[in-house]
């Protein structure tokens, strides 16, 4: 999968750290298989943000396709 | 599914066996492709058909008597069809298709005496393998006594192009005195064929003993004969044993057996099914001219064809029909599925679609049972480690719940210490109408006072879903509280629940409470208008189910509407066998087919039909509407959702309890965050399988400390949790009414380290 997911809207601060959410590498893994992506996360705490568009579209994909495989 | 069980699933079904016509024909001509082509004005593609399977096609369809109209289904329904002046037609107003393929020179020769139409059939199909032939006959020309027919019937041009078509195969003509046994003496050949159906001198019909009938073989190795007279069909009766000494002869010159795997005639023999219930007589149409069809009468001759085909199931079942197969080429795809190692499994939602109603095993000639596959197929993928988490998953999570503290109940009547009957009303009923399982439980115990109640789910979604261990674990602890509530009578008001205790827990002796009532009396009204009964397809071998229901309704004098699958025909309304949970599409369809065989408003005694089918748009009644006309919901009443379903089976358990002044001990700590949602919002989440119960647990989580994120320019949030195997997302706004629900979105794949 291509490896950069980062929404139009970036406008979003993580609580409590506050801080705005910026692109970091993120792992993410399902039925044993890890993928290396770019995603927003909190610089401070690491909390990743998995936005509707990227959920419902690319990860459903992928989901889809491991589970078939 | 091995090799030997796709063997077996696959002769069940009969799709693939032949036409009558084809079965009829000698030649194994497929005449209904042929006669559709016919049908459809390609005249070309017609004549491929016929010189696929034709020997010299030009003298054969001139010629051929057409068997296979005597086998044809239509002849009691206007009369057969007129294969062979179509066939006649065809060849009139076609030319052939150009050179004939020849497979690679053989060494070994073959001597056909005679030049009759079996003679020319032998060197036609041997020249083809390749085989060296020389074809001896008397006369100037080739053709035995073709050469004797009417211009009209045969012009000897035609033959001429034949037979020169047939010297392009490197067939030799040679021309002799006489058909006598001197000319084989002379003309040695590793393969003699002596056409009967020419002038064959005395000396050499002497020699002849009677052939064997399957291979035409003679006693003496290497000669075979055919073309004797007698025969119903003179020329193709010809052509067809002619045939049959050029498959014998073929074999005998590579030493192979005559008769090992041979392909025996079929006489018009075939499995196959073509329905004809409903179908209107046509008359054949009549040329009107003396030379046969025009092109404009045999098209609206060939028109008449059925087309048979069984497809009994596929005809009546949206799932079927939707994959563009039937069930033999489904057992193929289910085996292949099963076979594959990497790659790709592209069968699995179509294995977990099935709703395993069992119409269609009711419905086939040979009883195959897509159920019965599907349900092996799910299990192998479950046993192996392969079937997909999210196939069933929200199924089995509604199944875990409603068998959770929080909804599950069981206890005697309210004063009573024992149970001689106990009612399960059915976790979608309890989910769906708990005002009316109330009010149906209040009924029962009027009728028998010593009647508890067990809120619980069957089982049947991890039946369906294949999972046996998590299936006969439910079972086992069932009957373990069954037993201890004193073995009482089990009452349900659910089809699937039924069935469910009759198969596998029979010691519950399941009845079903429309039964009961049936023999109680009740005291209700009709809704005037009819109405169209639709039996839940988990009643389709309980009769007495049915007819109770039936003789409810004529109580109350209900009219009904007609419906033509109903009974032990009746469709699945796309929740069973989990088809709603792995394919809601599908689903979907299955149920706008269902609504749209009646115009009248429906009625179903199974609450998840009713669910399932309100879901159209259509008017839909659960039986309880009319019992219980004070508790009685509109039919235009839209389905429940899968949200309201869990809060209502909490609030049942509730007012039973308080019934006992108890409640149901501690709460859930979510269970009372308010929320606001719209109705598009409940669509989305209803279409999304996400539950208002899901939203409010990341809600209360994230109201306890954990991260959110907030919008730096409107103040929105967004909150996450993984519950189980999915992670939820909420995006709200905070109100004092409570959290005002934007959207929420899931996945199941897994964020290294957590997600919010």
């Amino acid at each position: 999968m291509s490896l950069v997911f980062i929404p139009e809207d970036m406008d979003w601060v993580c609580e409590p750290c506050g801080e705005r959410l910026q692109p970091g590498k993120v792992e993410l893994t399902y039925l044993g298989n890890a993928f290396h992506v770019e995603m927003p996360v909190c610089p401070k705490c690491g909390a990743v943000y998995i936005y509707e568009e990227l959920a419902l579209g690319r990860i459903h994909e992928v989901e889809q396709l491991l589970e078939d495989k | 599914m091995d090799q030997k069980e796709l063997r077996e699933w696959e002769a069940k079904c009969i799709q693939e066996e032949p036409p009558a016509c084809r079965a009829g024909c000698p030649l194994n001509v497929d005449a209904r492709a042929f006669v559709l082509s016919m049908a459809r004005g390609d005249f070309d593609g017609a004549r491929a058909v016929l010189e696929k399977s034709m020997p010299l096609a030009a003298v054969t369809a001139r010629l051929c008597e057409a068997p296979c109209e005597v086998y044809c289904i239509r002849k009691d329904l206007g009369g057969a069809i007129a294969v062979g002046g179509l066939e006649r037609l065809c060849i009139r107003e076609t030319s052939p298709k150009g050179k004939i393929p020849r497979l690679p020179a053989r060494p070994r020769k073959v001597a056909v005496i005679g030049s009759g139409p079996s003679c020319l059939t032998v060197a036609f199909d041997l020249a083809r393998k390749g085989h060296p032939i020389t074809v001896y006959h008397l006369g100037e020309k080739p053709g035995g006594w073709l050469r004797g027919l009417d211009e009209s019937v045969l012009p000897q041009a035609v033959l001429d192009a034949e037979l020169q078509r047939l010297g392009s195969l490197h067939v030799t003509f040679v021309a002799v005195p006489a058909l006598d046994a001197a000319l084989i003496e002379a003309h040695p050949a590793d393969a003699v064929y002596v056409g009967q159906d020419d002038a064959i001198a005395p000396d050499l019909l002497a020699l002849l003993t009677p052939p064997d009938p399957e291979t035409m073989a003679l006693e003496r190795p290497g000669w075979f004969t055919g073309g004797m007279a007698g025969r119903e069909f003179r020329f193709i009766s010809a052509v067809s044993q002619g045939r049959e000494a050029a498959v014998s002869i073929d074999r005998f010159l590579q030493n192979a057996s005559l008769t090992s795997s041979r392909v025996p005639l079929r006489d018009g023999r075939t499995d196959l099914f073509t329905q004809t219930f409903g179908i209107e007589p046509v008359e054949r149409v009549v040329p009107a001219g003396q030379g046969g069809f025009t092109r404009e009468e045999a098209v609206r001759e060939a028109g008449r064809c059925l087309d048979c085909q069984c497809l009994e199931c596929v005809k009546h079942c949206v799932y079927l029909a939707e994959h563009g197969g039937y069930p033999k080429s489904y057992a193929r795809r289910v085996f292949n599925n099963s076979a594959i190692v990497q790659g790709m499994r592209q069968a699995n939602t179509f294995i977990n679609s099935c709703s395993m109603c069992g119409q269609c095993e009711t419905l086939c000639p040979h009883d195959f049972s897509m159920a019965d596959m599907c349900l092996d197929a799910r299990r192998e993928m479950v046993d192996l480690n392969r079937m997909p988490p999210s196939a069933h998953w929200f199924a089995l999570e509604e199944m875990r719940s409603a068998k959770d503290a929080q909804a599950a109940l069981i206890r005697h009547a309210p004063g009573a210490s024992a149970s001689d009957a106990i009612f399960f009303p059915g976790c979608q009923l309890a989910g769906i109408r708990p005002e009316q399982t109330l009010r149906l439980y209040d009924r029962l115990l009027e009728i028998e006072p010593r009647t508890g109640i067990w809120l619980d789910c069957c089982a049947a979604p991890a039946h369906w879903a294949g999972r046996r261990e998590e299936f006969a674990a439910v079972l086992s602890a069932m009957e373990k509280m069954w037993s201890g509530m004193g073995r009482p009578m089990v009452v349900t008001a659910c089809s699937t629940c039924l069935k469910m205790f009759r198969e596998y827990l029979p010691a519950f002796g399941a009845v079903s409470v429309w039964t009961l009532l049936s023999e109680s009396g009740v005291q209700a009204a009709s809704m005037g208008q009819p109405l169209a009964l639709s039996d839940p397809c988990t009643s389709r071998h309980d009769a007495q189910t049915r007819d109770a229901v039936r003789s409810l309704l004529a109580r109350l004098g209900q009219p009904l509407a007609e419906l033509p699958m109903s009974g032990e025909l009746t469709e699945c309304c796309g929740f069973g066998g989990l088809m709603d949970n792995a394919n809601p599409a599908l689903a979907r369809k299955v149920a706008q087919a269902r609504v749209a065989q009646s115009e009248a408003d429906f009625l179903t005694y199974c609450a998840m039909c009713r669910e399932q089918l309100a879901r159209t748009g259509k008017p839909v009644l659960h039986i309880l509407d009319l019992l219980f006309p004070e508790t009685a919901r509109p039919a235009q009443e839209p389905p429940a959702g899968i949200s309201a379903r869990r809060v209502n089976r909490r609030r049942l358990k509730d007012e039973l309890l308080a019934r006992h002044g108890l409640d149901r001990g501690p709460k859930e700590p979510w269970e009372d965050v308010r929320l606001v949602v719209s109705d598009e919002v409940a669509a989305m989440l209803e279409e999304r399988r996400i539950l208002e119960d899901d939203v409010r647990r990341v809600l209360f989580a994230a109201s306890k400390g954990g991260r959110v994120l907030r919008h730096a320019g409107d103040g929105r949030v967004i909150a996450a949790s993984r519950l189980g195997e999915v992670t939820f997302w909420v995006e709200y706004r905070e109100g004092e009414d409570g959290y005002e629900i934007l959207k929420a979105w899931s996945h199941r794949m897994r964020i290294t380290g957590g997600d919010l």
